[in-house]
């Protein structure tokens, strides 16, 4: 993945988060080593896009950073919010990510998102990340959030 | 004089937070009806008063432009304003919802001012339209968003 795609992809994802969650987005420019990255409950939710360009894109979100996400989005206390709500808040963090994304690299709009799709994973751990190209970090106050893309 | 509003989205939580929005923006709303796709959107409309419908565009079974579509082409349902909240706003897809009779449309993500703005242009539109009671020449109006 370019440099000028990850300088996007960051601005168009601070933008969402900012806006919708009042979180703030820190890319991280290396992984932090193995012996640091732990297995805990994330979500992970997919969304692509085809037409004119195509493209993938895997969101990882830590527990903690989409209950909080949803919390913010929602507006409502920590212990009011369903997991249902958390799995469906990444689900629509992805779209606006890279819905807001596509209006960037396709401005004629010949392309079209698919509907995103979101899942627990209970016991997961990003290690098995690490090695992808278009593996882009963004340190937040509730974890690290993890994107794997692709643009062609 | 309050509306009934229609908030169609895939997105059970971002139904939740358009309403929240609306509801804060000081719009008079009578009732809120929700819809999860274009399909639903359409059963709702077929036996309820809907004053104004807020929809997504990418969605599963229907998605907006299907849903506009259909109501664009229907004599009654015609009459009542679209206005999408949505992230697929590309000036293409903007420029066929315009041709298909689009109220307006808000950006996804979207400051909570945006909505209120755009939601309370449409209404006075639509309520200027009911106090001057000519709906043959509302229906055949044209945009100006």
């Amino acid at each position: 993945m370019d440099e000028d795609l990850r300088r996007i992809i960051f601005e168009t994802f601070s933008e969402v988060f900012e806006t919708m969650f009042f979180t703030f987005l820190e890319p991280l420019e290396e992984a932090p080593g193995k012996e640091e990255l732990g297995r805990g409950r994330f979500i992970e939710a997919k969304i692509s896009y085809s037409g004119g360009c195509k493209g993938d894109f895997l969101f990882y979100f830590p527990w903690e950073l989409g209950k909080n996400i949803t919390v913010n989005f929602l507006g409502v206390d920590e212990d009011e919010v369903l997991d249902g709500q958390i799995t469906d808040t990444a689900a629509e963090t992805a779209n606006m990510a890279i819905g807001s994304l596509l209006g960037k690299l396709d401005p004629g709009g010949k392309a079209s998102l698919a509907i995103p799709q979101a899942r627990v994973l209970a016991d997961f751990s990003p290690e098995t990340m690490l090695d992808e190209v278009g593996l882009c970090m963004f340190n937040t106050e509730f974890g690290t959030l993890w994107v794997v893309g692709t643009h062609e | 004089m309050a509306f009934n509003i229609l908030v169609t989205d895939d997105s059970e939580t971002m139904r939740a937070v358009i309403k929240k929005t609306v509801s804060m923006s000081g719009v008079p709303v009578g009732e809120f009806h929700e819809a999860a796709n274009g399909k639903e959107a359409l059963a709702v409309l077929a036996g309820t008063w809907i004053d104004v419908i807020l929809s997504d565009i990418n969605m599963p079974e229907m998605g907006g432009m299907e849903l506009l579509k259909k109501v664009s082409e229907d004599e009654d349902l015609r009459k009542i304003p679209l206005i999408f909240i949505t992230t697929e706003a590309s000036d293409a897809r903007m420029e066929e919802a315009r041709k298909l009779g689009v109220a307006g449309y808000v950006k996804k993500p979207f400051q909570p001012e945006t909505i209120k703005a755009i939601l309370y242009e449409v209404l006075e539109k639509a309520y200027a339209h009911r106090l001057a009671d000519k709906p043959e020449e509302a229906a055949g109006e044209e945009s100006d968003f």
